[in-house]
């Protein structure tokens, strides 16, 4: 297997007040591969994805994470983007008066910007949209409202894999997609990822129970407890986990 | 100079600022005896009053002191044709161009103060829609006496004073005007001036108009400019203002409503450019159900400073206030808005909501916000807010983790913030109105 597409070294981190939350994290993704994350509330889940995001508020103390061979860390969130990393937020941000349709064009021609390609013009734009939503089984209507504001849970959810699907990154990292989903969003939104799948893309799938894994098969499932993988394997760590829940976690380390 | 001196007024003991204007006033040529008595009237109430001081609530968050210290005095003579005009004349007529809301739309053109027909536009006007020239209207009909009243307030005595020119919009009873019409306030001479602009809008019953003004110019002046509208009961008048002023300009601009039965009247003013921008705007609620809607949105940087004021007087039962105020501030921006709604004694039913939103983007701009509701009646319903903060960092997050550079994530909240007061405007206002925001927001530098 050639250079990975993620490689996250020895991560350490801590939140503004000084309380380490990762604590030596180790991880290669390679493209074409999907990964998942699972653990108990409080092991790291969301600090990995926020820190590979580069959301404020975390101080890196030690570790290194290289994507595409450059260091991740030194890179501000929107290079991060352009350069192909995506997150799908656990709690979607919501931004009344921004254009749900306007917002989505807006990001993509700044990524295209930074590549120096030119924008893409608004007729296009809605034609490539119109065919994402229909993978989606989402409502027309949710591109003329404002961005994620007034949406429920499932339509937040569907609308950060739509933004995916435009966007078309090579690092998907999904932080909780599943989570607060009925079991028709949840098909949907798993529709979604699955159809996203490709051999030059890698999704990093963070999740707290194995509902989403049964849909979307990963190549690797990793345990994180207390800041540290405790354990990787196959798509069956993932069955076992959900038979005996993280008691076991507390001997496996 | 032509014209009359005025030596009754000159003759006061005046107040050091007052005395240039003194000196400089000179009635103009083949008025009406009535109107140079009203300019006489205005002359000494202004004589009398002098420039606010910082005691005055209203006017106390501008700052005076160098209007007072270099007096700018208005044009003695009509401007030269634009030709002539000075070396801004290819640029103004771009800006001219941008400040129109449509191509073929009715265009009325003041420039430095007066009515430009080379730049307006001469297509004939709609049936029931006058408008014109104040002062032409004013030389010939003794009608418009009661309406050009010395006001008071002393920038607004000054301005009758003085005032050159202004438009008059009539529009007949029952007449429908979907056009917008355009007022575009040029200014384009190169000297240091004042322009005092007076002018009024009378709308007969169940008719209904759209108005757009545009203050646009280039370097130093004063504007003073005042607007009394009328609305017959049930006429509907949607009002949109533009601030485009020059770096260095000052701008006054003062407007009294007065609202017959179940009249509407929607108020829009976005403060975009200038050095001093104060924006006035009081309605006056005389007939039953008469409903009043005053948004107002200042985008600032640098050092400007905005006062925007407004007072709503109910008389009448069942009146309906809406107002929104929005204020971003950055660099060491100065804004404050200050709103009173006062419900009289026998105005039941009232319903009045003010709310004031403000933006600080950086740590030395501020902000001050009064909103103040006085009711004197038992059975109404009236509310108001005021919030001040910082963008969201979680929202500025969001955007750049889709790739938008901070500094455009940071311009889409802040135009989402302030386009909430255009809620009124319809297409191709709002187009225009989101554009010129847009424009404005491209060159905000936000120094800290």
């Amino acid at each position: 297997m050639g250079l990975p597409l993620l490689a996250v070294e020895d991560l350490h981190a801590s939140l503004a007040d000084g309380r380490e939350i990762l604590r030596g994290i180790n991880l290669r993704v390679h493209e074409g591969e999907v990964h998942a994350i699972m653990g108990p509330n409080g092991s790291g889940k969301s600090t990995l994805a926020a820190v590979l995001a580069g959301r404020e508020g975390y101080r890196v103390e030690a570790g290194r994470v290289f994507y595409r061979g450059r260091d991740l860390l030194s890179m501000a969130p929107e290079e991060r983007a352009a350069e192909g990393l995506f997150l799908a937020f656990q709690y979607p941000v919501e931004i009344p008066g921004v254009n749900n349709m306007v917002f989505l064009r807006a990001a993509l021609n700044a990524q295209r910007r930074r590549h120096g390609e030119s924008e893409i013009d608004a007729g296009e734009f809605l034609r490539a949209v119109k065919k994402k939503l229909a993978l989606l089984d989402m409502d027309e209507a949710l591109l003329h409202r404002a961005l994620n504001a007034g949406f429920s849970g499932g339509e937040k959810k569907r609308n950060e894999i739509l933004q995916m699907a435009i966007l078309e990154p090579r690092l998907a990292v999904l932080d909780e997609v599943d989570s607060g989903l009925d079991i028709d969003a949840l098909k949907a939104v798993a529709k979604g990822v699955e159809s996203l799948r490709a051999p030059d893309r890698a999704i990093v799938l963070i999740t707290h129970y194995e509902r989403l894994l049964e849909q979307l098969a990963p190549d690797h499932v990793h345990v994180l407890n207390a800041g540290r993988i405790v354990e990787s394997g196959g798509r069956e760590l993932a069955a076992e986990l959900e038979r005996h829940g993280y008691a076991f976690l507390g001997e496996g380390t | 100079m032509s014209g009359r001196a005025a030596g009754r007024v000159s003759a006061l003991a005046a107040k050091p600022e007052v005395q240039p204007y003194l000196d400089a006033f000179v009635l103009p040529e083949g008025e009406p005896f009535w109107l140079w008595r009203e300019r006489e009237e205005s002359l000494a109430r202004f004589a009398e009053e002098g420039f606010p001081s910082r005691k005055n609530e209203s006017w106390r968050s501008i700052d005076l002191e160098p209007l007072a210290k270099n007096p700018l005095f208005p044009l003695a003579e009509a401007p030269q044709a634009l030709a002539a005009a000075g070396a801004f004349q290819g640029a103004l007529l771009a800006r001219l161009e941008e400040a129109r809301v449509e191509k073929k739309g009715l265009l009325f053109v003041l420039r430095d103060g007066r009515f430009d027909p080379a730049l307006s536009s001469q297509g004939e006007l709609p049936e029931g829609v006058r408008l014109g020239s104040i002062s032409a209207a004013a030389r010939s009909e003794t009608l418009l006496r009661p309406r050009l009243k010395a006001p008071s307030g002393p920038f607004a005595a000054l301005n009758a004073a003085f005032f050159r020119d202004g438009f008059f919009l009539e529009i007949a009873p029952g007449t429908i005007l979907d056009q917008p019409i355009e007022i575009v306030h040029l200014v384009a001479a190169a000297a240091s001036l004042s322009l005092h602009t007076r002018s009024l809008v009378l709308l007969g019953e169940e008719s209904r108009a759209t108005l757009c003004e545009s203050f646009i110019g280039e370097g130093r002046y004063w504007r003073n400019d005042r607007v009394d509208i009328a609305l017959a009961p049930s006429a509907e008048l949607s009002r949109f203002l533009i601030l485009e002023e020059g770096e260095n300009a000052i701008h006054f601009d003062e407007t009294e409503a007065v609202l017959g039965e179940a009249a509407r009247f929607s108020s829009c003013a976005i403060l975009l450019r200038g050095r001093t921008l104060r924006q006035e705007t009081n309605v006056i609620s005389e007939g039953r159900g008469a409903r009043s809607v005053l948004n107002a949105a200042a985008l600032l940087s640098g050092r400007q400073e905005a006062n925007i004021v407004s007072a709503v007087e109910h008389h009448a039962a069942e009146g309906e206030t809406r107002e929104l105020v929005k204020i971003a501030a950055s660099g060491r921006a100065h804004g404050a808005f200050q709103g009173r709604i006062t419900v009289h004694p026998g105005a039941q039913k009232v319903d009045a909501h003010q709310l004031s939103q403000n933006l600080l983007l950086s740590p030395r701009a501020a902000v001050d916000a009064k909103p103040e509701l006085e009711i004197f009646a038992d059975d109404v319903k009236c509310s108001h807010g005021a919030a001040v903060g910082d963008l969201d960092e979680a929202q500025i997050f969001y955007c750049r983790s889709r790739g938008l550079p901070q500094r455009e994530a940071r311009g889409l909240l802040i135009e989402a913030f302030l386009r909430d007061v255009l809620a009124e405007a319809t297409t191709p206002l709002a187009r225009h109105l989101s554009s010129r925001l847009s424009r404005r927001l491209a060159t905000l530098e936000e120094e800290p």
